[in-house]
């Protein structure tokens, strides 16, 4: 087991007729004799160098400078250069730049402003014990061959901890959730625990609300999504995967829950960050789609998957090099789903889901759609009270029936049909405004 | 036990692990299926599967297992998960009690879910950690006996007892499946219920079945 899988999607080269969905990613095979540490820090991993397609040195340069200046006016450039930021997020920023873009596009470098000493004070307070426990067990299991999280002591385990014991003193109600670790892993490879926290609670809080605690309702909701929107953009896909009775709770959740950082090849998924970070969710669905897509897009592809074994490791066996950055992520933005779109599919499903089903129901306008609809709602709450000691909670009351108002919303004389640009952010207020429309407000 | 590369085998039968997080099911799966152990192996989030067929008597089973999180709140999305299992391997951690302290709350879990009919084997993993154990075997053992399950004692570490464990399980299986298929008429009559799609194997294999207990 010598192989150096490195972080492409590898099936097994045993001739044999048994499928597996283990062996899917670079962390699988054992550390084995000393291999060196690719470019990302996985030992063993085959990025020595950047892949082929990889813009050449002098792009970079330029693109890092952009960034230098977009992020140096950070709040002129979101109340006015959304569209840029938007565009280079779908380039990628530069390595050596996600590290002070990343926090800045998820809010969480304002959040961490806004509560200086909470995470001090989280970071000292003794955890759960039940929940250090849980955490415990789990640290030496993520991302094992990535040389930051080797050891036990090293800062990677350590940081784990203390970033995922500070959020489980800082949401009691949402405690741990596995999927956590490998997110917060990804942050810690980028930035240190404190940033790396808040961007964790970004992520947990208002990118997927929903996702991350108990009853995990966001998921089931979003996997109904995805199903809606498979039968609408690739419907032949869909049947197969009726057919053969492989639902989405048996691939989706891994996906959207890590982000994709247990999935696919890993210069890919910090541009798929880089892209969600931007934009929100929807990237999530664009990713899954086109993951869809490639697994099992064409006739022959469905026919060498008779069954719900062959297709599920079809979903995982995606050949390494359709899955490198610069073949896949144009595939992911240019996928047929507007933020429209799946606000309209929101609505449809949440609708639909059984009344007497247990646990909290899914809030979907709770969720914010990307950068520019958090810088908006963070700038609102600055405006209305100064500094709150507590991380922005960016609550919709869901309106009581769940299927969009009748009536015509008391606009002034605007309309929604077609509207490309707002005038405000996103209602972040509750039931006291007049017009609860707030899923058409989202942009895009 | 013996191991065939073929393609074809005449059954199909889907076991799935349960049991708390950290207790060694995925290593289970692998040294099963693979013959491979880690430490390291990472916290199961979604659903993993592997797959071995082995051979009872003449007959070549095809066996799928199905591996998941163990942790409490992954509950709500894996009930898609039991769907059509017709066995299953309890796990707990002989080193830790508490693993032990809540199977009944798995057999009930497990019995919320799938066939009531399907064969269950509890499973106390770990037993290289002997300085550490926490569950004496005779009380497994009789909790066991007491509520019909199998009963092993395995470590995914060494090696010890893995392959008898999804053997014995498989051969329970296979022997229910036999007598099901005595008792119905001369054609054999071939339960194509609820969730049986995707358990066909391939056209122009050997004449195959997929049995719902």
């Amino acid at each position: 087991m010598a192989q150096a899988l490195g972080e492409d999607l590898v099936q097994t080269s045993e001739p044999q007729d048994d499928s597996s969905s283990l062996g899917s990613d670079s962390e699988l095979s054992g550390p084995g004799p000393y291999r060196q540490a690719d470019r990302y820090g996985f030992i063993g991993g085959s990025s020595l160098e950047p892949g082929p397609g990889h813009p050449p040195a002098d792009l970079i340069r330029q693109r890092e400078m952009k960034w230098v200046e977009m992020t140096s006016h950070w709040e002129k450039t979101m109340s006015r250069r959304y569209k840029k930021v938007k565009m280079q997020c779908r380039k990628g920023i530069p390595s050596a730049l996600r590290a002070r873009c990343w926090p800045l596009l998820c809010g969480a470098q304002a959040c961490q402003k806004n509560s200086p000493g909470t995470y001090q004070a989280l970071a000292e307070a003794p955890g759960d014990p039940q929940w250090m426990e849980t955490i415990g067990r789990d640290l030496h299991r993520q991302f094992p061959l990535h040389e930051m999280f080797v050891s036990p002591q090293g800062h990677g385990q350590q940081g784990l901890l203390q970033v995922l014991k500070a959020y489980t003193l800082y949401r009691p109600e949402q405690g741990y959730c596995q999927a956590q670790g490998p997110v917060a892993a990804v942050l810690l490879m980028h930035l240190p625990p404190e940033e790396a926290f808040w961007c964790l609670v970004q992520i947990c809080e208002v990118y997927l609300p929903g996702y991350y605690g108990p009853q995990m309702e966001a998921v089931q909701l979003d996997a109904e999504v995805f199903m809606a929107l498979l039968r609408r953009l690739l419907p032949r896909i869909h049947k197969h995967l009726q057919q053969v009775g492989v639902g989405p709770l048996l691939y989706l959740p891994e996906w959207f829950l890590c982000l994709f950082a247990r999935s696919l090849p890993f210069p890919t998924v910090l541009r798929i960050w880089d892209a969600f970070l931007s934009e929100g969710a929807k990237v999530l669905f664009r990713v899954g789609l086109t993951l869809v897509r490639l697994a099992l897009g064409t006739a022959e592809q469905r026919m060498a998957c008779p069954g719900l074994l062959e297709t599920l490791g079809a979903l995982r066996a995606i050949p390494p090099a359709q899955l490198q950055e610069e073949i896949f992520m144009p595939q992911v933005h240019s996928v047929a789903l507007s933020e429209q779109d799946l606000q309209r599919e929101l609505r449809v499903q949440l609708a639909r889901l059984p009344k007497s089903s247990p646990g909290p129901s899914p809030q979907p306008q709770a969720r914010l759609p990307g950068a520019q609809a958090i810088f908006e709602a963070q700038q609102l709450a600055g405006a209305q009270g100064g500094a709150k000691p507590e991380v922005p909670r960016i609550v919709i009351q869901p309106p009581e029936e769940p299927r969009p108002p009748r009536r015509k919303p008391q606009t002034r004389g605007k309309t929604f049909h077609g509207l490309l640009t707002r005038a405000q952010g996103p209602s972040i207020e509750g039931p006291s405004r007049t017009h609860r429309s707030s899923f058409l407000d989202t942009r895009f | 036990m013996g191991n065939r590369t073929e393609e074809d085998y005449n059954f199909v039968f889907k076991v799935v692990l349960i049991g708390e997080s950290g207790v060694g099911k995925t290593n289970l799966l692998s040294r099963f299926t693979r013959n491979e152990f880690s430490h390291d192996s990472r916290t199961t989030i979604g659903v993993e599967f592997s797959t071995r067929t082995v051979m009872l008597g003449t007959a070549a089973i095809k066996a799928q297992i199905w591996d998941t999180a163990g942790l409490e709140r992954y509950r709500a999305i894996t009930s898609a998960y039991y769907r059509g299992a017709v066995g299953a391997l309890l796990v707990f951690d002989l080193t830790k009690h508490q693993t032990y302290a809540v199977v009944e709350r798995w057999l009930k879990e497990l019995y919320d879910h799938a066939e009531a009919t399907i064969v269950v084997m509890l499973v106390g993993n770990k037993s290289d950690l002997s300085q550490a154990r926490e569950v004496p075997t005779d009380e497994a053992r009789m909790f066991a006996e007491n509520n019909g399950l199998l009963f092993l004692e395995t470590s995914a570490l060494d090696s010890t007892n893995v392959e008898l464990a999804f053997e014995t399980v498989l051969k329970e299986i296979f022997a229910k499946v036999s007598k099901q298929r005595q008792n119905n008429t001369r054609t054999n009559a071939i339960n194509l219920g609820n969730a049986q799609a995707g358990q066909d194997p391939s056209p122009g294999e050997k004449r195959a079945c997929c049995i719902s207990l």
